[in-house]
């Protein structure tokens, strides 16, 4: 008899939560997972985003982090959530690019989300340390040929941004045999990958453009290339385009949001809508812009779009260069 | 500008009441955010950042300063009050915080803790303004080969804190180590011990272990057994700090800033190792060395300068090289550019003015820390005089909720809880929980470094002894070992000894 009751309470309360669809989406609080720590590049411009989209969400966005394995762990606990539209995620290119497309052994696939919007995009730069003797990205590659086997790079860890950046400018720059030509040396994050190559421990680093800045401007490293159409304020260094590496344009950090894949469309538009108007804060384009990122809102359609090229784009080369990690 | 007038401009900056204000808003986050289990002085950092944007450059940096520093004292008041540790580094102050605490001398071991705290925050602040310049050098002369000697040496530490038995000492070590390894490997990114489940994916979450291994066995030991604490007078935390116990942990302060200072300037160690190492050379230095672990003043002092001596060298090679070395700074470098400021060797020639500005509120934080502080404890202190019955259920309570907290992960709190049996476990058998949880922070740094630098040298151990600092460290390992061998053996000779006279005495009789 309880049990009936408590069946057919719980069934009439579903039926009531689901009855009315998503017109009137959000009508509870929205958590938004940063699958990343605080305090990195992901957690400060999340936090950023989600302060100049309290006023306009009507509901609390409530942000907290679910940090581990790279990304992994916060991104499972997304696609396993309901695709309700209250638990969403701040996806970023390493756990939603070049992890997918280097590890597969990765627990989830891109498929498994759906994105509303991605709203900043980080170019890449190469940078070396500016004792090093090095100035153009010519001068690196005659030394990765002439010492086969013994220029290190850093990366910010296993599947990362980093990772993948330095292999992928090499091999655009026709160096074979990329793991017996160069050293990958994985730390624990940009920081430390950047420290690395100021100490000399690494030769080079090709990241994001934000947590190289400060060592660009202050003269202790070399930029050799960005990966942007136009070039990136306080970095001296040629684009792609100038030089004649068009390709490498796909090179480049994004975050933005998703959810899990059956996320109705609802809820992909009154995303869409907030989002447009939260890139306009002055406060966060401030905060994005002074970082080097630069804040470029697409659409939900473009969005699933650009991931899913930026994907093909990392995972062909991951298996023309047998790049995959087992 | 010449030194002079950007010492000027800075001072001008900062003796505007909104400076101080700011600072002490900051140091009052943050010793309450430290003193909350699953709250820790990086999470208020990150969450206090965006409310810095609109303020000026100065006051932002000097809130989030302040939160910094407030929360890595913070951290102390739960160890010592409930054994509960907030971050790794505050692990070493509950050795001997919590037995006081325990003997009714919390206010003591406060009070010490906030001494010790202050001190070792001032003497970081005046190496950062003095030395800046030649500890940055030093830290840009530290990869991962120096890293993996200091590591090395750091576990040598292990045998300052097995307590009775150096054996059981290296056992929990070996497991610490080897529960370390469980997650994603560091340089291949292939799966270790993972079981297939995405949260071992991760590895085990240092706070949830650390709280599992420390706070844990006390509430099941008081569940299985709630008379033996009943009858042990607790509360009265007024007990007073003394000038003798004071005057006499003097030593083991200067010491403990001093390796905070080293430490902290070398980028991607942290306050851990710190107040570690601080810890286990007070106590191989004192005379009293018998009482560590069970209560010993000296040894919450050392643990508490080691870990705050590491406060503001930290901004040495943020603000000399650019570098974060931790976290917190990392976060601290946003708010700097979100101002136009870099951070690096050029902001001492552009912005001298703001450079000397948080020099001069850096040292005022070392007081106002004082202050704040001395409130905080005579509020919490109370917490020593609840009846255990009410204490150890709201304890438990606490620890599922900061663990769950710090990554709203219900995993987490599996970890902390089968931690806490593992924990008990080792209690009922004598097995010390430190020597555990020191290898357990090492050993990631200890392999990482490692395989770094073998990748560096393309396998070549030669690596390892390159450079004067390899072989300092490699020194000191060998002499602390040979030290540590000799104690073992003096102590075995003196039991022996001691052991045969009893049986001469015994056999006197029977003649």
């Amino acid at each position: 008899m309880k049990k009936t009751l408590i069946a057919l309470t719980l069934g009439t309360a579903t039926a009531a939560l689901a009855a009315p669809a998503f017109a009137d989406y959000p009508t509870r609080p929205i958590q938004m997972l940063i699958p990343y720590g605080p305090g990195g590049a992901t957690d400060l411009s999340a936090r950023a985003l989600s302060t100049a989209l309290t006023p306009i969400v009507p509901q609390p966005v409530v942000v907290s982090n679910r940090a581990g394995a790279g990304g992994a762990t916060g991104s499972v606990a997304v696609r396993d959530a309901d695709p309700d539209g209250y638990t969403l995620l701040f996806a970023r290119v390493g756990s939603h690019t070049v992890n997918p497309a280097m590890n597969p052994n990765l627990p989830y696939t891109i498929d498994e989300f759906r994105f509303v919007g991605i709203y900043e995009i980080n170019p890449v730069a190469c940078v070396v340390n500016s004792n090093s003797g090095i100035t153009t990205i010519d001068e690196l590659i005659a030394k990765v040929n002439d010492n086969p086997g013994t220029v290190l790079f850093s990366s910010a860890g296993v599947g990362t941004l980093p990772h993948f950046g330095a292999l992928m400018v090499l091999d655009a720059y026709g160096v074979t045999d990329l793991a017996d030509n160069v050293i990958h040396i994985p730390t624990e994050g940009d920081g430390q990958a950047l420290t690395a190559v100021l100490q000399g421990t690494s030769d080079f680093y090709c990241g994001s453009t934000s947590p190289a800045a400060p060592f660009v401007q202050s003269g202790q490293m070399v930029p050799l290339l960005v990966t942007s159409s136009e070039r990136v304020e306080g970095f001296d260094a040629p684009t792609v385009d100038e030089l004649g590496k068009p390709e490498l344009k796909a090179l480049v950090g994004w975050t933005g949001i998703a959810g899990p894949a059956g996320m109705p469309d609802e809820v992909s538009d009154r995303w869409g809508e907030w989002m447009a108007e939260a890139v306009q804060d002055e406060t966060f384009l401030n905060f994005m812009t002074s970082g080097g990122s630069v804040v470029e809102l697409m659409s939900p359609e473009d969005s699933v779009t650009f991931v899913n090229d930026a994907y093909e784009v990392f995972r062909r080369l991951v298996v023309e260069l047998d790049l995959e990690i087992d | 500008m010449t030194f002079m007038e950007a010492l000027a401009a800075g001072f001008t900056l900062v003796a505007q009441w909104e400076s101080i204000a700011f600072l002490a808003l900051g140091v009052t986050i943050g010793v309450i955010a430290g003193a909350i289990p699953g709250m820790s002085a990086t999470m208020a950092v990150a969450l206090t950042l965006p409310f810095t944007f609109a303020l000026q450059p100065i006051f932002g940096i000097l809130l989030l300063l302040g939160v910094y520093k407030g929360g890595i004292f913070g951290g102390s008041i739960p160890a010592i009050l409930i054994k509960t540790p907030g971050t790794p580094a505050s692990s070493a102050t509950a050795l001997d915080g919590y037995p006081m605490a325990e003997q009714g001398r919390a206010g003591e071991a406060l009070s010490m803790s906030l001494y010790a705290s202050c001190i070792a925050d001032l003497m970081s602040n005046l190496a950062l303004i003095l030395f800046a310049a030649w500890l940055a050098s030093f830290a840009l002369n530290f990869g991962p080969p120096e890293m993996f000697t200091l590591i090395v040496f750091s576990l040598t530490i292990i045998a300052g804190v097995s307590g009775d038995s150096l054996v059981k000492g290296i056992i929990a070590a070996t497991l610490g180590l080897l529960l370390a390894t469980i997650g994603l490997d560091f340089i291949g990114g292939t799966e270790r011990f993972t079981f297939g489940s995405v949260d071992m994916r991760g590895g085990l979450n240092f706070v949830a272990v650390l709280i599992g291994l420390f706070a844990l066995p006390e509430i099941i030991a008081y569940i299985r057994n709630p008379e033996a604490k009943e009858h042990r007078v607790r509360g009265m935390g007024y007990s007073r700090l003394k000038w003798p116990d004071f005057r006499r942990s003097l030593k083991s302060i200067f010491r403990g800033s001093a390796i905070g200072v080293f430490l902290g300037a070398i980028p991607g160690i942290g306050a851990a190792p710190s107040a570690f190492l601080s810890y286990s050379e007070a106590r191989r230095a004192s005379p009293n060395r018998e009482n560590f672990g069970k209560g010993e003043i000296e040894g919450v002092a050392a643990a508490e300068a080691g870990n705050n001596g590491v406060a503001g060298a930290t901004l040495i090679p943020l603000l000399s090289l650019g570098i974060p070395g931790d976290v917190i700074t990392a976060i601290i470098i946003g708010a700097f550019m979100v101002h136009n400021l870099t951070p690096g060797p050029l902001l001492f020639v552009n912005n001298a003015d703001i450079v000397y500005a948080l020099f001069i509120g850096l040292i005022a934080s070392s007081f106002l820390l004082l202050i704040v502080g001395a409130v905080a404890i005579r509020a919490f202190r109370y917490i020593a005089d609840i009846p255990s019955d009410l204490l150890f259920p709201g304890v438990l309570v606490l620890c599922i909720f900061g663990v769950f907290a710090i990554n709203n992960s219900i995993f987490d709190v599996a970890v902390m809880l089968v931690m806490g049996g593992v924990g008990y476990i080792m209690l009922l058998l004598r097995f010390p929980a430190a020597p555990f949880l020191i290898a357990f922070i090492l050993g990631p740094m200890l392999e990482n470094s490692f395989r770094q630098a073998l990748l560096m040298s393309r396998g070549s151990l030669e690596i390892f002894v390159r450079g004067p600092i390899t072989i300092l460290f490699w020194c000191l390992t060998i002499l602390s070992v040979v030290m540590i061998i000799r104690a073992t053996v003096r102590a075995a000779r003196l039991k022996r000894e001691a052991a045969r006279s009893a049986t001469r005495v015994s056999a006197t009789p029977k003649a």
